[in-house]
C-alpha cells in the first residue's frame, strides 16, 4: 500500500466533495498550497487529485494562469443535457429489456429509501438518486455505458446542487423514479425510455433557469 | 547501538508489537546477522507510537538501505479482547436460527448484530431455497446508519458463493459500507466459524487500515522506503495491502514470529519453542522446520475462528507479572501484568524512600497492599478523557508522583479499588500500576540489575515480614511456582490434556500424583519423570533465567540462540510470503438426486461446469496453480514455490489447494 495513493484518494474525495457541494465555485482558481494546508494533506498527493479531477472534466488548466474549477456555461450545460438525455434514456430502454430479478429488487429498495428521505436532507437525496441511476446502467448490463454515464453523472452533480434551491422538483422526482420502476419491471422499453427523457429535460430545464436567473 | 552502512548488504527491519514491548531489530538477511535491535514500551492507544520509538532507537544510519519492514502486532487480538472494533452486521443466509440457538451458538458469531435469511444451498451446490434478497436490502436500510461494516456468510456457501455474491452485489448498490463475504475468507465447512470469521474481519478493516497508515508515515518520517509486510497466525508474511483486506488473518501473528524467529536463529528444525514475555509465556512447537499449524482456526477472546493460525499455548505468566496474596494468603504470580517496582524506584526516587518509610512501620501497618502503587503515564492533556469525579481526583492526587493503593483509597474516601472506577484510565494508558514481580526478584539476586536493586529488596522484605517468612525462602517458592505452572502448561499443551493442579494434600488422582512426583521426585519407591525428546528454544530476555529449572524437570536442553532476546522480531522477518488458493471439484447432481451430470469447479469468484471429473481436475489444478502464483508475486514474493495438495472432501468432492511460497522480494 502506498501512502501517496491513500493521500492522493482522500485528497480526490475532499476536493470533489468542495467542487459538487459549489464550496468551490464553478470558474474559481485552485490554490494547491492552501488546499494542503487545509485538508492537511501533502502537496504531491493533492496535485495527484487535481490531475484526477481534470480527467473528470471538473477542472480545467490554462497554460498561463494555473488551475481553475471548471465553468458551468449554457452551451456547456446544453451539450451536457444532449448527451445525458440520450445515453440516460437509452440505459432505460436497455434496463427495461435486460433487468433481472435482483435489479430489481435493488431499484425498488433505493426507490422506497429515496421517498423515505425527508427534501432537507439534499447530501442523502444527491446520493441515493446518484446510487439509483447507477443501478439503472448496472441493469442495463452494457460496460461501455456504464463506463460513459459514470463520467457524466459526476458532471451532473455539481448541476444538482445549483438546482436545489429550488425544491419543488424533489417531489417530482420521486414520481418519477416510481413510474420508472413500474416500467421496468414490466418490461415497457418505450415508456422507460420516454419517462427517463422527461425526467432529464426537467432535470436540465431547471438548472438552466438558475443560471439564466444569475447571468 | 549502532550499525555500519553497506548498501550491498540486504538490510530488513522487523518490528514485533507485544503485550508489553516493542521489539525491533535491523537483520543482514542473507548472513541472518543481528545488527542492532532496541526495545520500547508498546502503545497500545496508538501502536505506531511505539513503533517509531522502536526504529528511533535501532539508529539506522542509512534508511534508504532497508530493503523491507515486517511487523507482527496484536492489534487485531487486543481489538477483538477489547471491544475496540467496529460494529459489524452479520447476515447469515440459509441458517436455521433454531438450531443456532438450540446449540446455544448465537453468542460465537462475535456480532450482537446478526440477521436470519432464507436462502442457501445444500451439499452439492444446488440452490435448496430462492435467496431473499428484498428482505436483505430491507434490513441493510433500517440498519446501515448503526453499523460500521456488513458481514455475509451462508450455509454450506463455499460450494456455491453465488447467493454471498448477489448479496454483495445488491448490498453494494444500496449503501457504502465495507462487505465482507464469508467465503473469501475460508472455504472451511463449518458455518458457524465461516460466519464469526467474516464479522470479526469486517470489524477490524478500519482498525488495521489505520494500522498500516500509521506505520507507513512513522516510516515515511524515518526516511523508510520499502515494502512493508505484516506476520499472519501461522508465521508466515502478506503485504499490507493483503493485510487491509484480510486483517483476521493476522490474529496470534505475535506468538508465531516468536517461533519463527527461534527456529530462525537456533537453525533447529525440531524444537519446542517457549516466549516468556513481560505478561505472558507462550508456546509453539516446530517439527520438521515449521511451526505446527492448528487443526482447527485460531481461537480468539473465546471466538472460534475458521482462519489458519499457528498451534500456540499461552499462560498468563512472566517476567512482569505481579506477585501477590490471595483471599487465603496465598502467593499468586499473574496474570496481571504490573511494572516492576524497581523500574518505577528508578524513574521515580521517592518510592525508595517510602519503601525505607514502610519497612520501619509495623508488620501490621505494611500489608502488602501498600507495594501496589498507581502512577501517572502521561499528561491526560484532554479533560474530556476524564468522565468520573473519581477519574478527576485521582489525576490531580497522582500529578506529584507514584502513590500506594491504600493512600489513594484513603484520599477518595473508598474501601476498595474496584469502587475507583480506573478502568477507563487504565485502558487509554493514562495511569499504570507497579508493584512486587519477578523482575524484582531477579534484581534482589543480583541476575539483573537494570534498575533500582535497594527498592525492590525492601519491597520483598515488607511482603515477606507481613507473612512472617523468610525473603530467601519466599523467592524458591516463587521460582518454584513458575517453573511448576511452565511445565504443567507445556506437558498440557503437547499431550492435549487438562491437569487441574491442586495444593489438596488427601488426593487420589494418579494424573496429578504423577505431575507432582516427577516435579519433586517425592515417592520412596516410585520415580516417574518427564522427558521431552526435542529441546526447547528459550526466547525473550528472562528465558535463561525461567527455564534452567523447566529443562531439567523435563529432561532435556535449554538452547539460548544469540539474540534470543528479540528473536520475535527478528521472526517477523524470518517467515515467507505464502498466499493460498483452493478450489472445490463437486459433482452436478440431477434434480431427482441420482444422476451426476458434471462437475463443478468453484473458485472464490466463479463456477465453471466440465463433463468429466478428470477435465474439472486438471482445470482446477492449472487454476489454483495459476492464482496462487499470481497473488503471491503480487504479494511480494521471490520467485515463489508451488505446492499443490488434494484431498478428498466427502461425496465425489475435491479441495485443490495450490500454496505459493517464497521468501520476500528483497527491492525497493
Amino acid at each position: 500500500m502506498e501512502l501517496v495513493q491513500v493521500d492522493t484518494q482522500r485528497a480526490y474525495e475532499q476536493i470533489r466533495e468542495k467542487i459538487i457541494t459549489l464550496e468551490l465555485a464553478p470558474g474559481a482558481l485552485i490554490d494547491e498550497q492552501h488546499l494542503a494546508e487545509e485538508l492537511d494533506i501533502g502537496t504531491t498527493p493533492i496535485r495527484e487529485a487535481l490531475k484526477l479531477l481534470f480527467h473528470d472534466d471538473l477542472v480545467v488548466v490554462t497554460p498561463r494562469h494555473g488551475l481553475y474549477v471548471a465553468d458551468i456555461s449554457i452551451p456547456d450545460l446544453e451539450q451536457l443535457s444532449e448527451m445525458r438525455l440520450s445515453l440516460e434514456s437509452l440505459c432505460a430502454r436497455l434496463a427495461a429489456q435486460r433487468a433481472g430479478a435482483d435489479d430489481l429488487t435493488v431499484l425498488e429498495a433505493l426507490r422506497q429509501e429515496q421517498a423515505s428521505i425527508p427534501p432537507e436532507d439534499s447530501r442523502r437525496l444527491l446520493d441515493i438518486d446518484h446510487k439509483f441511476h447507477q443501478a439503472l446502467v448496472k441493469a442495463a448490463k452494457n460496460k461501455y455505458l456504464t463506463r460513459t454515464l459514470e463520467h457524466f453523472f459526476g458532471l451532473s452533480q455539481r448541476l444538482w446542487y445549483m438546482a436545489l434551491p429550488q425544491l419543488d422538483f424533489l417531489p417530482t422526482a420521486v414520481a418519477e423514479h416510481l413510474d420508472l420502476v413500474e416500467a421496468i419491471k414490466n418490461g415497457d422499453a418505450d415508456r422507460a425510455e420516454q419517462i427517463m427523457h422527461n425526467h432529464v429535460q426537467g432535470f436540465y430545464a431547471r438548472v438552466k433557469e438558475v443560471l439564466q436567473a444569475k447571468t | 547501538m549502532s550499525t555500519r552502512n553497506d548498501s550491498q548488504k540486504a538490510l530488513v527491519l522487523g518490528i514485533d508489537t507485544g503485550g508489553t514491548y516493542t521489539d525491533g531489530i535491523l537483520l543482514e538477511y542473507h548472513s541472518r546477522k543481528v545488527l542492532a535491535s532496541h526495545k520500547s514500551l508498546t502503545t497500545k492507544r496508538d501502536f505506531s507510537i511505539g513503533i517509531e520509538a522502536v526504529i528511533q532507537g535501532i539508529r539506522i544510519e542509512d534508511p534508504s538501505a532497508i530493503q523491507m519492514v515486517s511487523i507482527s502486532t496484536t492489534l487485531a487480538t487486543n481489538a477483538i479482547a477489547e471491544g475496540k472494533s467496529k460494529r459489524v452486521a452479520l447476515f447469515l443466509i440459509g441458517y436455521d436460527p433454531e438450531l443456532i440457538s438450540s446449540f446455544n451458538m448465537q453468542g460465537r458469531f462475535a456480532t450482537p448484530h446478526y440477521h436470519y435469511f432464507s436462502g442457501g444451498h445444500d451439499l452439492y451446490g444446488q440452490e435448496k431455497e430462492p435467496l431473499d434478497l428484498p428482505a436483505i436490502l430491507a434490513k441493510v436500510s433500517e440498519i446501515k446508519n448503526d453499523v460500521d461494516a456488513i458481514a455475509v456468510s451462508g450455509y454450506f456457501r463455499p460450494l456455491n458463493p453465488e447467493h454471498e455474491n448477489r448479496s454483495y452485489t445488491a448490498i453494494s448498490s444500496v449503501c457504502d459500507l465495507p462487505v465482507v463475504l464469508g467465503h473469501q475468507l475460508s472455504t472451511k465447512l463449518g458455518s458457524v466459524e465461516r460466519a464469526t470469521t467474516a464479522a470479526l474481519n469486517a470489524s477490524l478493516l478500519a482498525v488495521l487500515k489505520d494500522f498500516v497508515v500509521a506505520v507507513r508515515r512513522a516510516l515515511e518520517r524515518r526516511q523508510i522506503d520499502a515494502p512493508l509486510m505484516v506476520v499472519r497466525g501461522d508465521g508466515t508474511l502478506m503485504s499490507d495491502e493483503f493485510a487491509t483486506r484480510t486483517p483476521v488473518e493476522t490474529i496470534h501473528s505475535g506468538p508465531a514470529a516468536s517461533a519463527i524467529g527461534g527456529r530462525f536463529l537456533s537453525h533447529l528444525d525440531d524444537a519446542l519453542v517457549v516466549d516468556i514475555g513481560g505478561t505472558t509465556t507462550d508456546f509453539a512447537l516446530i517439527e520438521n522446520g515449521q511451526v505446527t499449524v492448528s487443526e482447527e482456526g485460531a481461537t480468539v477472546a473465546d471466538y472460534k475462528t475458521a482462519v489458519e493460525a499457528a498451534n500456540l499455548f499461552s499462560i498468563g505468566l512472566g517476567g512482569d507479572s505481579h506477585i501477590a496474596l490471595n483471599r487465603e494468603n496465598k502467593v499468586t504470580i499473574g496474570p496481571r501484568r504490573v511494572v516492576p517496582l524497581a523500574y518505577l524506584a528508578d524513574q521515580y526516587p521517592q518510592v525508595q524512600s517510602q519503601l525505607h518509610a514502610l519497612s520501619q512501620r509495623s508488620r501490621t501497618n505494611a500489608t502488602p497492599d501498600w507495594l501496589e502503587y498507581w502512577y501517572l503515564l502521561r499528561d491526560p492533556q484532554d479533560n474530556s478523557l476524564l468522565e468520573t469525579d473519581h477519574e478527576k481526583a485521582l489525576i490531580e492526587f497522582l500529578a506529584d508522583g507514584p502513590k500506594p493503593l491504600p493512600e489513594i483509597l484513603k484520599r477518595l474516601d473508598l474501601f476498595h479499588k474496584v469502587q475507583i472506577g480506573a478502568g477507563n484510565l487504565l485502558r487509554q494508558e493514562i495511569i499504570g500500576k507497579s508493584g512486587l514481580t519477578p523482575t524484582d526478584l531477579l534484581h534482589v539476586e543480583g541476575r539483573y540489575a537494570s534498575w533500582d536493586t535497594e527498592s525492590a529488596s525492601l519491597a520483598l522484605n515488607v511482603f515477606c515480614r507481613f507473612q512472617l517468612r523468610d525473603p530467601d525462602e519466599l523467592r524458591q517458592q516463587v521460582w518454584l511456582q513458575m517453573t511448576e505452572a511452565i511445565v504443567h502448561a507445556i506437558v498440557t499443551f503437547l499431550s492435549g490434556k487438562k491437569l487441574e493442579l491442586s495444593t489438596v494434600l488427601e488426593d487420589d488422582d494418579i494424573g496429578r500424583w504423577f505431575f507432582y512426583n516427577s516435579l519433586y521426585a517425592n515417592h520412596p519407591h516410585l520415580e516417574t519423570r518427564f522427558r521431552l525428546r526435542q529441546p526447547i528454544i528459550g526466547i525473550g530476555a528472562p528465558a535463561g533465567i525461567f527455564l534452567k529449572d523447566v529443562a531439567d524437570v523435563l529432561h532435556t536442553e535449554l538452547i539460548l540462540p544469540k539474540h534470543h532476546q528479540v528473536a520475535n522480531a527478528v521472526g517477523a522477518v524470518a517467515g515467507s510470503v505464502m498466499v493460498t488458493e483452493e478450489i472445490l471439484v463437486y459433482p452436478r447432481v440431477s434434480s431427482d438426486g441420482f444422476e451426476v451430470t458434471g462437475y463443478y469447479v468453484q473458485t472464490k469468484d466463479e463456477r465453471q461446469l466440465f463433463e468429466a471429473a478428470s477435465d474439472a481436475l486438471e482445470q482446477a489444478r492449472a487454476l489454483s496453480r495459476e492464482r496462487a502464483l499470481g497473488a503471491a508475486l503480487r504479494s511480494g514474493a521471490d520467485h515463489p514455490q508451488i505446492l499443490m495438495k488434494e484431498q478428498a472432501d466427502g461425496l465425489d468432492t475435491y479441495r485443490i489447494q495450490a500454496k505459493a511460497v517464497g521468501n520476500p522480494r528483497l527491492t525497493h
